[in-house]
């Protein structure tokens, strides 16, 4: 037994009892020692006659800092978050291992990197679930064993990317280098699903020579090595004279029908295809194949070239063409029998209009009058182009013949001169984007000059630098007033239902705030429960168990008499106070247990057994609500459910074993947790009101003294 | 080492990412209903407008902050930022513009030959991560020029970096490691 002062109230009269290991003032009643470290092992009987030890496991690389005694003490020591983690880790590491049958040593494996990775506090801000997925996955790349990532998304639900990105990460922080996926590895496998009987190891061993082959051919680069099993596995079975679809192989691969099919058109070009069976087995070509994607690359190349060359040709038989052009359409024009009247008026306009709506489909914007030969010029080049595009269409052999015929249906009105501007509206991106860009570079040319200076001013202060921005243009991008009438109609009839939300969520914040009641961001769902009035604890009490039976197991007569039994209590409250252990309520009576709880809302209840902890802060601050008149939300509902709690644990704390406090038997279904936040936060307040609580228990006839004072 | 042979490598920007501030606080739905080319996304709070002479894409948000993107070089981006600076400017905002930051560069090139990804991903671990599961392209990241390189295994890169220099310098930087293990080609 230390002297040592009490900080709340200054006390010097310290009580120890080393029964309970707890140091406390009788002053005011503060527990300032709990738990208090002893070298004496004490057994306990529990349930059934079964002794066993008292006391706590500390774990040896637990906490460096020795837990503080005196003042911040806290109860949670049962297991530190740290363990607790790793327990936890190792629990859904074992779970999800078997699943995949991975042996122990791989197990063990994947919970070192594990335990790297939580030292690393690399599992912040990241599911559980994920890292440990990571985990195993990087045991497998490590071990070899054919698991695929799919196979662990599939088992969690989860999207391949995001684990994939998680195991990413991992991999670079722990420095692990994973061997490459040899798709090799899977072959046994994906064979062995296929059921192949007997033949199975024979089939493998075809489908690795295909593989390796691919490999070969860069087949197998940057592309998911279970589609080019697939393959193999599909070209194995045949040759072997299994009858094995397209749709088993990938029901069991796992990739889809159309990346299987390109796979084995691949394989068909590779010269490889054109062995036949035994040839195959036998021999090995030595000519190795460039990739597909590369083969494709080049292919369009050439193909872009060719048109190029036709393009110039055409350029050149064009200009001879367009001198025929003009003089056969002067003839026609000449022997076409002339219209009357608008339609005279009519026909004239309607090549002009052709050709305006050319010039504006390439140009919206800017046509600016000296650009106009730029412009004629382009339209030449764009109408060249689309001939050509149209006689590509009809058919490239005969080159002087389509010419021709398309001239024939230029003859009449609707030639091409027609089909030509719609065509260029839907073909349009090519020809467009060409003369585009000319019209573009030459009008860049012009305005590169004022542009340049700009960029280098200021702007560093917020002034914005107005050269090179054209005015005009900008007003063009600002409708004008009629135009935003129009469109916030439209607008609003579109969002309507948007609006609406809008518009009642804020009545709702409106009138939360009329009512005092607004929170921000109120977003926990919290069971709505109506309130018991209740002028007094009995009151409330014999509401409470009258809407609900909690348990058969509680006395609910007890709970009636508690107010009543509250007097005899009082005196003995000062010596009971010394209690320790709210989790072990072993020996203490039922009173001195609640009034042992109501110590702890001083305390800063976290982690482990902050369900009890925080149930007995409730507690204190229900009491001291007893007090206060006005009716808190929830609170008496819950200040009578804390006394249902307290003679349940009261009654089951009995029967627990005392090794290790659990949080499971405070009866947390009967509280809301909401409120555990709200308590908390009021905690501090509260504090002084607690002590008068205290008193409450005992003489309910004090209440209002109590209030009075404090 | 000589980063190019003879035939240079081209090199091509194809988005820039710049973000600026304008400092005063910008009413969303006046935007939307004055301005032509904008699209309003009330749920996620912000306003894409698209400009057309520079091509971009602007994301505007109520608190004055603007992403642009869709340039294809950094002075387009400037000059493109200013202009819609401008717009808001004629809107009837007091505009300022302030912070103008270009936040990421995006570019494409070509390597005349293949690349063998597995080689390379042995050669230069662990700078270098191939996941044919995930991903048909091996990142090369440069921490200190902060840039990524994704290598595909036609011989094609994409780099995306802070600025267009360190782009360049990443893929100097890159073009020894990938000539080293170029697969030799056949036609």
């Amino acid at each position: 037994m230390s002297s040592r002062v009490c900080q709340t109230c200054g006390g010097t009269d310290i009580d120890v009892d080393q029964a309970r290991g707890s140091a406390v003032c009788t002053g005011c009643g503060s527990v300032l020692e709990d738990n208090i470290i002893v070298s004496e092992v004490q057994f306990v009987e529990g349930s059934g006659g079964v002794s066993s030890a008292v006391g706590q496991f500390v774990s040896a690389d637990g906490p460096v800092k020795a837990p503080l005694l005196g003042s911040g003490f806290h109860t949670s020591v049962g297991k530190e978050s740290r363990a607790q983690t790793l327990q936890n880790g190792k629990r859904q590491i074992q779970q999800l291992g078997s699943q995949l049958q991975l042996n122990q040593h791989c197990l063990d494996t994947a919970f070192n990197f594990f335990k790297m990775v939580v030292n690393k506090h690399l599992t912040r801000g990241r599911k559980t679930e994920h890292v440990i997925a990571a985990c195993l996955y990087l045991v497998c790349r490590t071990e070899g064993t054919p698991h695929m990532l799919l196979d662990l998304s599939d088992l969690l639900q989860v999207n391949v990317y995001i684990l994939g990105k998680t195991f990413l990460l991992l991999a670079r922080e722990l420095c692990i280098n994973a061997p490459a996926i040899d798709p090799c590895l899977y072959i046994p496998r994906f064979a062995h699903m296929l059921e192949f009987g007997v033949k199975t190891h024979e089939v493998s061993m075809t489908a690795l020579r295909l593989v390796q082959r691919m490999k070969r051919d860069w087949m197998h680069t940057g592309r998911r090595p279970s589609g080019l099993c697939g393959a193999a596995l599909l070209v194995a079975a045949r040759m072997h004279k299994f009858r094995r679809t397209v749709k088993d192989v990938i029901s069991v691969v796992k990739v889809c029908q159309n990346t299987l099919r390109k796979r084995l058109t691949e394989f068909e070009d590779t010269p490889t295809s054109q062995l036949t069976i035994d040839e195959f087995m036998r021999v090995d070509l030595e000519q190795e194949c460039d990739p597909p994607s590369f083969i494709a690359a080049q292919h369009k190349a050439k193909m872009q070239q060719l048109e190029q060359e036709l393009a110039k040709k055409l350029d050149e038989v064009e200009g001879e063409i367009s001198c025929y052009k003009d003089e056969i359409e002067n003839e026609l024009e000449k022997s076409r029998p002339k219209l009357r009247g608008i339609y005279a008026a009519y026909a004239k306009q309607i090549d002009p209009d052709d050709v305006e709506v050319l010039s504006t489909a390439t140009e919206p914007e800017e046509l600016v009058v000296e650009d106009a030969e730029l412009q004629a010029a382009t339209q030449h080049l764009t109408q060249d182009f689309l001939c050509q595009v149209i006689q590509e269409e009809e058919g490239q052999d005969k080159k002087t013949d389509d010419n021709e015929h398309e001239l024939v249906p230029e003859k009449e009105d609707t030639g091409p001169q027609r089909q030509v501007p719609p065509l260029a509206i839907i073909l349009g991106k090519l020809p467009r984007s060409a003369s585009l860009d000319l019209q573009q570079t030459f009008q860049a040319f012009n305005k590169s000059g004022t542009e340049q200076q700009s960029d280098d001013a200021r702007l560093d202060g917020g002034e914005l630098d107005l050269d090179g921005i054209d005015d005009q243009e900008i007003d063009k991008y600002i409708l004008n007033e009629k135009e935003v009438q129009v469109k916030t109609e439209l607008w609003m009839k579109e969002n309507a239902e948007y609006l609406k939300e809008q518009r009642e969520k804020e009545e709702r914040i409106r009138k939360e705030k009329e009512q005092g009641m607004y929170k921000e961001k109120k977003k926990t769902k919290s069971k709505k429960r109506e309130q018991i009035e209740a002028s007094t604890a009995s009151e409330a009490i014999e509401k409470m168990l009258e809407k609900k039976r909690i348990s058969n197991k509680i006395n609910y007569d007890v709970l009636r008499d508690l107010n009543r039994g509250g007097v005899g209590s009082g005196g003995g409250g000062s010596p009971s106070r010394a209690s320790s252990d709210p989790p072990h309520p072993n020996t203490s009576t039922r009173k001195r247990l609640s009034r042992s709880r109501r110590k702890d809302p001083q305390r800063k209840a976290h982690e482990v057994n902050q369900d009890l902890a925080v149930n007995t802060s409730i507690m204190g601050k229900r009491f001291c609500r007893l007090i206060s008149s006005t009716p808190k939300k929830k609170k008496p509902d819950c200040k009578v459910e804390n006394s249902v709690t307290m003679t349940t644990q009261t009654t089951q704390a009995a029967a627990d074993p005392p090794t290790v406090p659990e949080p499971e038997t405070s009866p947390a279904p009967t509280r809301p947790p909401p409120n555990v936040e709200e308590d908390e936060e009021e905690d501090e307040e509260m504090e002084e009101e607690c002590v008068s609580a205290l008193q409450l228990v005992g003489d309910y006839g004090c209440e209002m003294e109590e209030e009075d004072i404090f | 080492m000589d980063s190019s042979n003879d035939e240079a490598l081209d090199i091509i920007v194809t988005n820039v990412v710049a973000t600026f501030r304008t400092r005063c606080h910008l009413n969303l739905r006046t935007i939307a209903l004055e301005g032509t080319n904008v699209i309003y996304k009330p749920e996620v709070g912000k306003v894409l407008m698209k400009l057309r002479k520079p091509m971009i894409t602007a994301s505007i948000w109520s608190s004055g902050k603007i992403i642009c993107t869709g340039a294809t070089s950094e002075d387009e981006a400037k000059l493109g930022a200013r202009r819609l600076a401008r717009c808001l400017q004629k809107l009837g905002f007091k505009v300022r513009f302030s912070a103008f930051k270009v936040v990421n560069v995006l570019a494409v090139c070509s390597m005349p030959f293949a690349v063998h990804l597995i080689d390379f991903t042995k050669n230069n671990r662990p700078i270098a991560s191939y996941e044919p599961e995930l991903h048909p392209a091996a990142t090369y990241r440069i921490k200190n020029l902060k840039a990524t390189i994704q290598v595909f295994s036609t011989g094609s890169l994409t780099v995306t970096g802070p600025n267009v220099q360190n782009v360049a310098t990443a893929v100097e930087q890159v073009y020894p490691l990938l000539f080293e293990c170029q697969k030799p080609l056949h036609k």
